[in-house]
Parts: structure tokens; sequence; C-alpha cells
């Protein structure tokens, strides 16, 4: 165990993986990105309140679900870079920061859209979800700042971490503080896999698929940015000059 | 020649005590926030309305949100001095533990920013024509709320004392990060305006300065070791 954790720690270990894994991992989101965009948003039946405007949801719900991974992910990589000194936590971090971001403002933008349709308004301070992903949004901007205004990598990196694990307590606790006020959004329906239902299963199923399309989407856009990461920093090593020697 | 050994409560009450003296030496930084805070405060009834009916619904937001910039303004100066005539190493290589020191520096920066605030905040509050049965309110979750945005700011402040500027960063750092007192302190106000009890909010501001005060100074240690190294 701690021998692979160890290596795990070693960019050109993850380099080489990653390099295995990536192929596996696009051509599965490709294929579950296609079935749940084209399926979700051309082919579904309209739900039987919303129309056709539950298709954005199929989308919303999975890059919302997804984005609340963020902290929780800087959370255990700024954990590691404080605890092992580890670099490669570091570099994810780095990126899963800036990922976070666009994640957030997509849901934003996403829930705005559907938003603008069902509650008649583009922006609604009386949800909290809405409110509680516009702080986290801000949070992640933080840090990004945060690293670009300290020079020194080791610093930079040492201090988002704690800013990570702070700012991770800091979502929990607005998360729920912004819920003591009155909520619109919509609580989420209890997953129905019955077919006479009105939410039919297709629904969820579009969701599911979506939601791992998501989540793969977001493997392979870290790790292809903390590839590249790797390529940056250890620019001066010996492997990484053969590499692109190589190629 | 044996050193005398001094006791962490020792310490404690001299970093408290150093940093009031040097407060009161330096009185620039004790009072320009508090100015800031009086003119933002007063520039509202004059960019919203004069009306009174208007200011009573808005006067805890606005007093809240001006406390938070301006004890924002007033946390630069926390480890600033400190870090550029190196008395910052030194505390950082005292033997005693260094949540105590950032604790005792944390206390005598709220004793001369944060106090100062919440004591002038009745007088704000009647300018602004919030309805005398909310001034103890206001007063308290003040006095609850305040120390935890030293106790947070301090954070950030540690993460960015080697910069050279970082007055904004500071701002979209800690900011965001105050919105849950925000949330508290403008909603006790609030259900005191509409006769209910504030105990809920006051007891939950209570419970995140404890969290506060026994985890913040923890993270802003760690947080100066990163900074000066």
């Amino acid at each position: 165990m701690w021998v692979w954790f160890s290596k795990l720690g070693s960019p050109k270990w993850f380099y080489e993986l990653s390099g295995k894994w990536l192929p596996w991992l696009i051509t599965a989101m490709v294929i579950f990105m296609t079935i749940g965009l084209v399926w979700g948003l051309l082919f579904l039946p309209p739900d039987y309140q919303q129309g056709f405007t539950s298709r954005i949801l199929i989308v919303h719900v999975a890059v919302a679900g997804t984005s609340l991974a963020f902290f929780p992910l800087m959370f255990v990589a700024g954990t590691i870079t404080l605890v092992w000194r580890m670099k490669l936590a570091d570099m994810v971090a780095k990126n899963a920061a800036i990922l976070g971001a666009w994640f957030s403002f997509i849901t934003l933008a996403t829930g705005s859209l559907w938003g603008s349709v069902m509650w008649g308004t583009w922006w609604e301070w009386t949800d909290s979800r809405l409110v509680s992903m516009l702080f986290q949004l801000f949070l992640l901007l933080g840090v990004i700042s945060l690293r670009s205004a300290l020079e020194d990598s080791d610093t930079a990196a040492k201090a988002c971490a704690l800013l990570s694990i702070v700012g991770c307590i800091n979502v929990v606790i607005i998360k729920y503080s912004v819920e003591w006020w009155n909520t619109l959004h919509q609580v989420s329906s209890p997953v129905n896999m019955d077919a006479s239902s009105p939410n039919g299963p297709e629904f969820w199923i579009a969701t599911l698929i979506m939601i791992v399309a998501v989540y793969l989407f977001l493997s392979v856009s870290l790790i292809l940015s903390t590839r590249n990461e790797i390529l940056e920093r250890e620019r001066k090593s010996q492997w990484v000059q053969d590499l692109v020697l190589k190629s | 020649m044996t050193e005398k050994q001094t006791t962490t409560s020792a310490a404690f009450l001299a970093t408290l005590k150093r940093d009031l003296l040097i407060a009161f030496k330096k009185k620039n930084d004790i009072v320009n926030p508090f100015m800031f805070f009086i003119i933002v405060v007063s520039l509202f009834p004059i960019g919203i309305s004069p009306e009174s009916d208007r200011l009573t619904e808005i006067a805890a937001g606005v007093i809240w949100i001006s406390v938070l910039l301006a004890s924002m303004l007033s946390m630069d100066s926390l480890y600033r001095s400190d870090f550029e005539d190196g008395s910052l190493e030194q505390l950082l290589l005292s033997p005693h533990p260094l949540f105590f020191l950032v604790l005792a520096k944390n206390i005598s920066h709220w004793l001369v920013s944060g106090l100062p605030v919440v004591l002038v905040s009745p007088l704000l509050a009647y300018m602004l024509a919030l309805p005398s049965e909310a001034y103890g309110t206001l007063v308290l979750s003040l006095l609850l709320g305040t120390p935890i945005m030293s106790l947070i700011g301090s954070i950030a402040v540690a993460l960015t004392v080697g910069l050279g500027s970082r007055g904004l960063i500071l701002a979209v750092i800690t900011l965001p990060m105050s919105v849950p007192i925000l949330i508290f302190g403008t909603l006790a106000v609030q259900s005191t305006l509409n006769s209910q009890s504030p105990l809920g909010y006051l007891s939950l501001m209570l419970v995140m300065l404890s969290v506060s005060v026994s985890l913040a100074p923890l993270a802003s240690g760690a947080a100066l070791k990163i900074s000066v190294n």
C-alpha cells in the first residue's frame, strides 16, 4: 500500500500510467456523452409539468453534482500536500481549482437558463442552492488568485492547500447557513423507476448516464491538465527531455 | 548563565501587551478603519434614501456589511509590521505553542479594531432609524461576529503576508467566507424587529465563535509558517 502510495507521488510514474488510462477514459467519455446528450436533449419525452425544458436539467443536474466534488477533492489534495509534501497532489489541486470554477459557472449558467423558463427569472436570491453555488465559485476564484499572486511555487502549493482545506469547511457552513433562507429550488424528486409514473425511468437513466459522462469528462480534463503541468514543472528533468526528443 | 523558563501564559500575556502597546503608539492603524466604518455607513442614506422607513429595513445589513469591510481593511496591519521588522520570525521560533501566541495577537487586534466598532454601532443604528428594541441584539451579534471575522481574516492575512499588494486579494479570500456570519447577524436583528427571539441565531454565532477560536489560530499559525519560510 505504501509503496503504491509513494509511487503515485512520482510525476513520472503518474505520467506513464495516466498515458495508458487516457485512451480508455476518453472512449468511455465519448460513448456516455454521446448517448446522454443525444438521447437526453433530442429524444427524451417531455416532462408532464415542465415540458421540454426538463431536458436542460439532464445537463444541469450532472454538472451541478460534479461541481460539488471539487472542494472535497481539493481538501484531500491539500492534506496530502501539507502532510506528505507530494508534488503531484498540488499539480492536481491547481487544475482542480480552475476546473471547479468552470463547473460552478456552467452550473449557474444552465441553472439560470432553466430558471428563466420555469421560474420566470434568471436569478433568484431566495434560492439557497443558487446562492451557495455562487459563493463556492467566489471561494474557488479566491484560491486561484492566491496561487497567481504567490510567485514561489512551493509557498503557493502549501498556501493554496491550506486555503482549500479552510475553504472546504467553509463551503459546508455557507451551504447550511444559506439554507436558512426560504428556498425556491426544486427539491430533488426521489428516484422513480416505475414506468407508469409521470417522471418515468427514462429521465433518471438519462441523468445517470449524463452524471457518469460528466465525471468521466472531469477525470479526463483533470488528467490532461495535470500531465501538462507535470511536463512544465519537470521540464529540466531527464525523462521529460527524452520524451520531448522522442516525439 | 541559565535562562529563566517562561510559562506559556506569561508568553501569551506578553504578546498581548506588546501588541496593544504597539497599537496605541501607531494610532493610524486603529483610527482609519474606524473612520472608514462610520463614513461608509453615512454614505448609504445619501445613496439609497433618507426616508426612515426604508432605512429601518436596510439598517442591520448596512451596518453588518460596513463592519465586514472595515474589519477587512484593519486586518492588513495584523502581521505586516511584524513581518517587515522580523519579529514575526522570532514569534515562530519561540518555544511556546504558536496557537496561543497567534490567539494573543488576534485578541489584541480585535480589542483595538473590533471592539470600537461594536461600541459605536448603536449610535449608527440610531442614525439609520433602527428601532431601539433591536440595539441590544445588534450589539450582541456584532460582539459575537467581529471576533469570528478577525479570526478568519487572520488566516488570509497570514497566507498573504509576504505579498507586496495584498489589499484586494485579502478581500477576495475573506469576504466569501464571511457569508454565514452576515446571514446570522442580520437574521438575528431582523427577528428582533419581527418581535421573535433572536436567541437561536445568536447561539449559532456563539457556536461559530467557539469553533473558530479553537481552530482558526491553528490554521493561522500554519499559514504563517508557510509564508515566512
